[in-house]
């Protein structure tokens, strides 16, 4: 099995001191911070949670934030499940993207990068990392792909789903161009709602927590379109799009409508081939957490079976956060388990299979 | 060829890029003349039943730098905008759709549509 979601923390944001070139250290030191010392530089999102974001559970023995010790990790994730891999997604690190500063953002998620590959990678062979990188920066996060991206463990890149603009416009470009010259997908996650991000949600703010979680599929209709239509598949052919935390439920209806609107006016996008939904098919994929939870547990299948989602969901269990999800209590077709909880991650991380780790060749 | 000729017009009275809707049969069809060839699409969009003959004869994109080509080979569905080859019939962005042709004869200067008998199933076939 393999979670494709979980978040790798630190108890205090000055663990990236020493990753820090000198003269944003003192920012991080010195400079103003959104919260206590420790907190991570970011613009926070409208919404406040009304009860933190953990599992109280997932909390250490020392009383550390939760899920910044690998012990306590291996112990609910990794062994706990029998997880083959586990992606790591770092925790606040995403939220750089918030900032308009596009140096200091840079230079925070280059530090994470390099904490992420010292401090945690290491401590075990089932632990994969996602490169994060400061969007606002299209050629520093290109940079920081080419600086980092063939680290044999990492094995995407990773964004805010909250976002200037959407992602596949040529703003963006530079992005997919290094993304695609190291053959990394780019994981889209949930977060980085504030700040330079200023339409975090359709129409401006909604008000409460529950609320808007429930909406955090519209930043992922808005990257999975503008990836599309804009022809990132076609111009980088092996681009991969992972949205993650972002539902999936909304996945069929959008494609049917895009397949529908870019049937009719198809000239506007001459670059396109085939339909957005074929694109979606061969380089979309998308998380299960929070997997949608009909009053029939069966209607959520017949809508995603039509776009072919068995070779597009990848399970993911979001831990330590307070909407996570255990794989055990995941309701999916039994024809569905094996590619949704193994197999789809797999392929797209271009991870051995599962015998060769079993024999220890899987590394 | 099976079905019932219909006369439309001269082929004289049909320039390029002109078309004319008729109604042959109890169906309604439109008959183009593209560059000098005549063809005959049934008036009824696959997508949504729209008037497919009644919108722009026009061209399209036709590579990913905004080239613009075909000129005067396709038409646009009147109501949602499809763009059909009227060669062929086949929605160029679908090829999988595709709407009803019929054949044409032209024979002493008169243009003849062919149309399916009476007795035959109507309307929009995909």
């Amino acid at each position: 099995m393999i979670d494709c979601d979980v978040h790798n923390s630190w108890h205090s944001a000055e663990v990236l001191l020493p990753y820090l070139p000198p003269a944003f250290r003192e920012y991080l030191q010195r400079g103003e911070l959104p919260g206590p010392r420790g907190s991570f530089p970011h613009a926070h999102r409208p919404w406040l949670h009304p009860e933190g974001f953990m599992r109280y559970d997932a909390v250490p023995a020392s009383g550390a934030a939760a899920g910044s010790e690998y012990e306590l990790l291996r112990e609910q994730v990794l062994d706990r499940y029998d997880v083959d891999y586990a992606i790591l997604t770092g925790d606040e690190a995403i939220e750089a993207s918030t900032l308009a500063n596009p140096y200091y953002a840079n230079a925070l998620t280059s530090a994470y990068n390099d904490w992420l590959v010292q401090e945690w990678l290491p401590a075990d062979p089932r632990l994969k990392g996602s490169l994060v990188v400061a969007p606002q920066d299209p050629h520093g996060a290109a940079a920081e792909i080419r600086r980092m991206g063939d680290h044999d463990d990492i094995v995407q890149v990773l964004m805010s789903s909250g976002s200037q603009r959407p992602y596949g416009d040529p703003f963006f470009h530079p992005i997919w161009e290094a993304a695609a010259e190291l053959d990394l997908p780019i994981a889209v996650h949930l977060g980085g709602q504030g700040g330079l991000n200023a339409n975090p949600i359709g129409c401006g703010p909604t008000t409460f927590f529950w609320e808007t979680h429930a909406l955090l599929c519209e930043t992922g209709m808005a990257h999975l379109a503008s990836t599309i239509a804009h022809g990132v598949f076609e111009r980088w052919p092996n681009a991969r799009l992972i949205l993650v935390e972002c539902g999936v439920a909304w996945v069929p209806p959008i494609l049917w409508r895009l397949d529908e609107d870019y049937r009719a006016l198809r000239k506007e996008t001459p670059w396109l081939r085939r339909l957005p939904s074929e694109y979606a098919h061969e380089h979309i994929r998308m998380t299960t957490q929070p997997l949608e939870q009909p009053r029939s547990p069966e209607a959520l299948w017949p809508a995603l079976d039509d776009i072919g989602a068995r070779d597009m969901l990848m399970f993911a269990s979001d831990y330590p956060h307070w909407d996570f999800e255990d794989p055990r209590f995941l309701r999916l077709p039994e024809s569905w388990r094996e590619p949704v909880l193994d197999g789809n991650a797999r392929d797209v991380y271009g991870l051995p299979a599962r015998d060769r780790v079993s024999e220890g060749a899987g590394r | 060829m099976r079905g019932e000729r219909h006369v439309v017009c001269r082929a004289s009275e049909l320039a390029p890029g002109e078309r004319r809707i008729v109604r042959l049969g109890g169906r309604s069809i439109g008959v183009f003349n593209v560059g000098g060839s005549f063809y005959a699409l049934h008036n009824g969009c696959p997508h949504k039943g729209g008037a497919l003959c009644e919108g722009p004869i026009c061209g399209t994109t036709v590579d990913a730098s905004f080239g613009y080509g075909r000129d005067g080979e396709i038409v646009r569905c009147a109501w949602h905008g499809w763009e059909f080859d009227i060669a062929t019939g086949v929605a160029i962005a679908d090829p999988a759709v595709r709407a009803r042709t019929y054949p044409v004869v032209v024979e002493d200067g008169q243009v003849m549509v062919v149309v399916p008998g009476t007795t035959r199933a109507r309307g929009v076939r995909r």
